[in-house]
């Protein structure tokens, strides 16, 4: 690992168990239904593809199955060669989700661009959501 | 007066950011928090402080209780740094939400 190279860590809570959200990940139908249609299947060396909207076609190798905690795969898009890490953990009745998704190489500037984001539309974007997740909750005190 | 570095480092800990997420649902006392985590009540506060400190949190007193809120403005800069990416994932991680809200255990 260099100094360069950097993760993007994401994790919720969600009230459902740890079955319930593993079915969610790997069973194709329930894919669909939440993220995007793919052909994947929970096995090591099964090789997918998922239409990551702006970026096109993203090929991925699963790479580590471990039923309902861990499940890895590659993430190859553009000029992006990364590893994206689902792993769930039990709290309480239900689950909590932490998701990984490692090796972008900031040394290298097109990796750069796509981690960075190539225009505006993006940062625009998330300060909508924020302002609607603030409206939603009360708002700032002013 | 905070400066941008000091809200970045303060939202560069899981524990703040879960911090902060909490505090956007609602404002809550040191105690509601301490509820969420493994961790003792004042290593909750001690990363309170450092929000506070960066000008992210605010606290007001209830009674004999303070109870905290996210100040929105300050978060500007840090939702401006979110990468596509971090984006992408946050929104997948919601729709699972959404799905398994809709669709709980038969």
């Amino acid at each position: 690992m260099t100094a360069g190279v950097r993760t993007i860590e994401v994790d919720e809570f969600l009230p459902h168990p740890a079955r319930r959200v593993w079915r969610a990940l790997v069973d194709p139908g329930e894919l669909a239904r939440w993220f995007v249609a793919t052909d994947f299947r929970p096995e090591v060396g099964h090789h997918f593809t998922l239409d990551t909207g702006p970026w096109g076609a993203t090929r991925c190798v699963v790479t580590a199955v471990e039923v309902e905690r861990l499940l890895r795969y590659t993430w190859r898009n553009g000029p992006l060669d990364t590893v994206v890490t689902w792993r769930l953990v039990p709290e309480g009745t239900g689950t909590r989700v932490l998701l990984e998704h490692h090796g972008f190489d900031l040394d290298d500037p097109a990796q750069r661009r796509a981690f960075n984001g190539m225009g505006g539309g993006w940062r625009s974007a998330v300060l909508a959501r924020l302002a609607d997740h603030l409206a939603e909750s009360g708002g700032p005190r002013t | 007066m905070p400066t941008t570095d000091d809200v970045f480092a303060a939202v560069a800990n899981r524990h703040r950011r879960r911090l902060l997420d909490l505090l956007l649902a609602e404002p809550q006392s040191v105690n509601a928090l301490a509820a969420h985590f493994d961790m003792r009540r004042p290593s909750v506060s001690e990363h309170l402080k450092v929000l506070r400190d960066a000008g992210l949190v605010s606290e007001e007193r209830h009674g004999r209780e303070r109870v905290y809120r996210v100040d929105a403005e300050r978060l500007r800069p840090v939702a401006d740094w979110l990468t596509p990416y971090e984006a992408y994932w946050r929104d997948a991680l919601r729709d699972l939400r959404a799905h398994l809200d809709r669709n709980p255990e038969p």
